[in-house]
């Protein structure tokens, strides 16, 4: 295995596949603070030249953490499908970009060698692409998955309505949820993160959600974004609960400081499925995003692309309704500026999809990155074009505990418009009838939250 | 004739487009539109009064087409306006001195350098070392910190207020306290390197939290106990949004000085403190975030009337 290259007669020698991938990627402040960045563009572009020499077989047998060490690589390489493998093993990756970007190669087919696939496998592909490459293929590859609503069917954009408060008062999450249900969001989820993480709280706030959504006949799912522990303790209380959550990150050991592993995870998923309130069959909601796990120490030397995708390795074990990225969420110190969040974003929705899995996007910012509004606008339209399965929506796009800013309740319906998507089949239905939408326009009701009771 | 124009002569005969153009439709007569207000104020629905009284997200904010009415855009880019410039502020380097404090700063060279590496914001520079060594008396029960962190604005704002309301709550209970010590381009860690170096059983740092939407003014406070350099967030406990909106600082100092007092009794702090034997314990959860009323920050004119989201009253807020 060759790990070199010259360019303009300068022989650029590389350590090891991981130093490879780590020095491929585009500029990340988050790779700078892990001392793993490539030390300028034309180093970047030897690394990219080795990485597209190497194999997917290749990449198989040198994961950036490895097997002894870390139950993600175990969970990846031994369920790994041997006959979607052995179909793609040969190519480079440098051939396996150009596969994924031919016109002959479809979602289906995509979707045919994913479980053949490692994570690092769709991270060094994403190393070789640009934005609009990212999007192309990203479009390409669907993941249709069905709660009480079937969401990622083509030509579809789906929304989670992020009804956050800063005390868990309930009426106020309430009416922030009417609110966006009257703008038409909320298909993806009705998904609460609670300031109180205990099983009563989340408890008191499903069963208010659940009383709201069957008075009304909304076809959606609920979910409080607790951790995994407080949700399975809220589940012995006996409340309703569409989908179960868990913040994922990409090594076992930052997975430890989240406080869980794949056991812990295996016992939610086995609840879940005997007492979801869903008609499924997909249960699990999983949200990551790039930067965790160095922010805990985690990150074996590895770049945070790479470790995104093995979140994803992760997430795929467990079927789940909803994957997305929280990519501008972490702050500065891991994506610097606009630029680097909407390249992240791209990269994480390419990665997730070509790993099988549905994937949204929280396209957000916080006030000490260095990112604008009208960025963050052009961001979603991006999203939207790319294939994306889901945005966040909140109040003006502001979430009053988590204090930052993501996708509005008037952003959504306004990227379907210009983008010609529409919510799932089942909550378009339901948006019809209720004179919310009148087709792809909206209705007479539109944004008239007395049409909830 | 040339042979381009030729070509093209003959393309469009064959495409049955020789013809030119036909002329547009003509265009339609626009009438003055009438000026309207689209959805005024919150207050004329009754969906977003009654929401007002449980949340301070900005719903019942009506709709032009899909998108914010103009009054809606101004009051969410004055917000942002706030945030950002909050963000962007830099402590004077004077700042400290000024206000009687022992001046430190880190390790941090300049602003962007201080957003990008949080490791070097956690550690002092040597010229701060030799000065803390100096000048700041060792071994109090606790050693209060003021810094920027995410927030000069608010630091300099309650920060000295909120540091001297603390020093006469913990006299008050007994307890030692060192010289205020006053820190730039702080991270939340830096406590350990100061609380270490002084030999303090507490350290106390209060420092500008990262602003939310028109909220640039925020503290967070968080307190260890036998400060190291190697102590984890797990064994911090905090306080955040302090300020005349949330949790004000005369009440947050008393707050404080009672998780100072149970930590020295209990020899702990972080997850291992029992919060149950603290007075007022309860509201001292991690996280624990008070709700905070929506000031309207846009008044059209100079005279910043009253009025306002949610009924909050105030008007132009100015710096």
């Amino acid at each position: 295995m060759e790990l070199s290259a010259t360019i303009r007669g300068v022989a650029y020698r590389f350590d090891s596949v991981k130093d490879v991938l780590a020095r491929a990627n585009p500029p990340k402040s988050g790779d700078d603070l892990a001392g793993v960045s490539a030390r300028d563009a034309v180093e970047r572009v030897a690394a990219r030249a080795v990485l597209a020499d190497l194999t997917l077989a290749e990449l198989r047998e040198h994961p950036v953490v490895p097997y002894e060490a870390d139950e993600l690589t175990r969970v990846v390489e031994d369920e790994l499908d041997a006959a979607a493998f052995k179909a793609v093993a040969h190519l480079t990756v440098g051939q396996f970009r150009e596969w994924l970007l031919d016109g002959a190669t479809t979602g289906a087919t995509m979707r045919a060698v994913a479980a053949g696939l490692t994570p690092e496998m769709a991270a060094a592909a994403c190393k070789l692409m640009s934005n609009l490459d990212l999007m192309t293929v990203g479009a390409k590859a669907e993941v249709v998955v069905r709660a009480n609503g079937t969401l990622g069917l083509p030509g579809r954009l789906s929304s989670r309505v992020q009804p956050n408060h800063p005390t868990d008062d309930v009426e106020g999450i309430l009416a922030s949820t009417r609110e966006g249900l009257a703008y038409g969001c909320g298909d993806a989820v009705i998904g609460v993160n609670p300031a109180t993480d205990s099983a009563e709280s989340t408890a008191a706030i499903l069963r208010a959600l659940d009383d709201l959504l069957r008075r009304n006949e909304v076809p959606t799912q609920h979910c409080v974004l607790s951790h995994v522990t407080v949700q399975l303790r809220a589940l012995q209380l006996g409340c309703p609960m569409d989908l179960m959550f868990q913040s994922l990150a990409g090594t076992e050991a930052a997975n430890r400081a989240f406080g869980i592993d794949v056991a812990l995870l295996d016992e939610a998923w086995a609840t879940m499925k005997a007492k979801t309130s869903n008609r499924g069959p997909n249960v699990m909601y999983f949200e990551t995003g790039q930067g965790s796990a160095l922010s805990s120490q985690a990150h074996h030397g590895a770049d945070q692309v790479t470790l995104e995708a093995r979140c994803y390795g992760l997430a795929r074990r467990y079927r789940p309704f909803l994957v997305n990225t929280v990519v501008g969420f972490i702050g500065p110190e891991y994506l610097e500026d606009g630029a680097q969040i909407s390249r992240a974003a791209l990269e994480d929705h390419f990665m997730g999809k070509l790993l099988g899995l549905p994937m949204g996007c929280d396209a957000c910012f916080t006030y000490h990155a260095s990112m604008g509004q009208d960025e963050l606008e052009s961001l979603k339209v991006l999203l939207g074009a790319a294939g994306c399965c889901y945005l966040m929506s909140l109040p003006v796009g502001d979430d009053i505990m988590l204090n930052y800013q993501s996708t509005s309740f008037h952003d959504i319906p306004t990227v379907r418009r210009l983008l010609g998507k529409r919510p799932t089949p089942e909550f378009d239905a339901w948006l019809a009838a209720r004179g919310i939408a009148d087709g792809a326009t909206p209705g007479p009701r539109f944004g008239d939250v007395e049409v909830l009771r | 004739m040339s042979r381009t124009r030729a070509l093209m002569t003959a393309l469009r005969a064959r495409l049955g487009a020789a013809e030119p153009l036909a002329p547009p439709p003509p265009l339609p007569r626009v009438e003055a539109p009438p000026a309207r207000v689209y959805t005024p104020r919150r207050e004329a629905s009754r969906f977003a009064a009654e929401a007002a009284r449980h949340t301070t997200a900005l719903v019942g904010i009506g709709h032009v087409g899909t998108r914010y009415a103009t009054d809606v855009v101004l009051q969410f880019q004055a917000e942002l306006a706030v945030a950002h410039a909050a963000v962007a502020a830099e402590l004077p380097d004077d700042w400290a001195e000024a206000q009687g404090m022992v001046p430190v700063r880190s390790r941090v060279a300049d602003h962007r350098e201080f957003l990008l590496r949080p490791d070097l914001g956690r550690r002092l520079d040597d010229a701060s070392l030799a000065r803390l060594r100096q000048r700041a008396p060792r071994g109090a029960d606790v050693q209060i910190i003021v810094a920027d962190g995410l927030s000069a604005v608010a630091c300099q704002g309650a920060g000295k207020a909120l540091a001297e309301a603390l020093r006469a709550a913990c006299q008050a209970r007994g307890l030692t306290v060192g010289a205020l010590v006053g820190a730039k381009f702080a991270r939340v860690w830096l406590e350990d390197e100061i609380g270490q170096e002084l030999d303090a059983r507490v350290a106390a740092i209060l420092l500008g939290e990262r602003p939310g939407l028109g909220t640039g003014d925020g503290l967070s406070a968080y307190l260890v106990y036998a400060p190291r350099i190697g102590k984890t967030d797990g064994d911090r406990n905090m306080m955040s949004n302090i300020h005349a909106r949330g949790t004000p600082p005369a009440q947050a100092a008393a707050r404080l000085a009672a998780l100072a007092q149970a930590m020295i009794a209990q020899g702990t702090s972080g997850v291992t403190l029992d919060l149950a034997q603290v007075d007022g314990g309860a509201e001292l959860g991690v996280g624990y975030r008070a709700p905070q009323v929506r000031q309207r920050l846009v008044e059209h004119g100079g005279g910043g009337g009253a009025g306002g989201a949610g009924g909050a009253g105030g008007g132009g807020r100015r710096r």
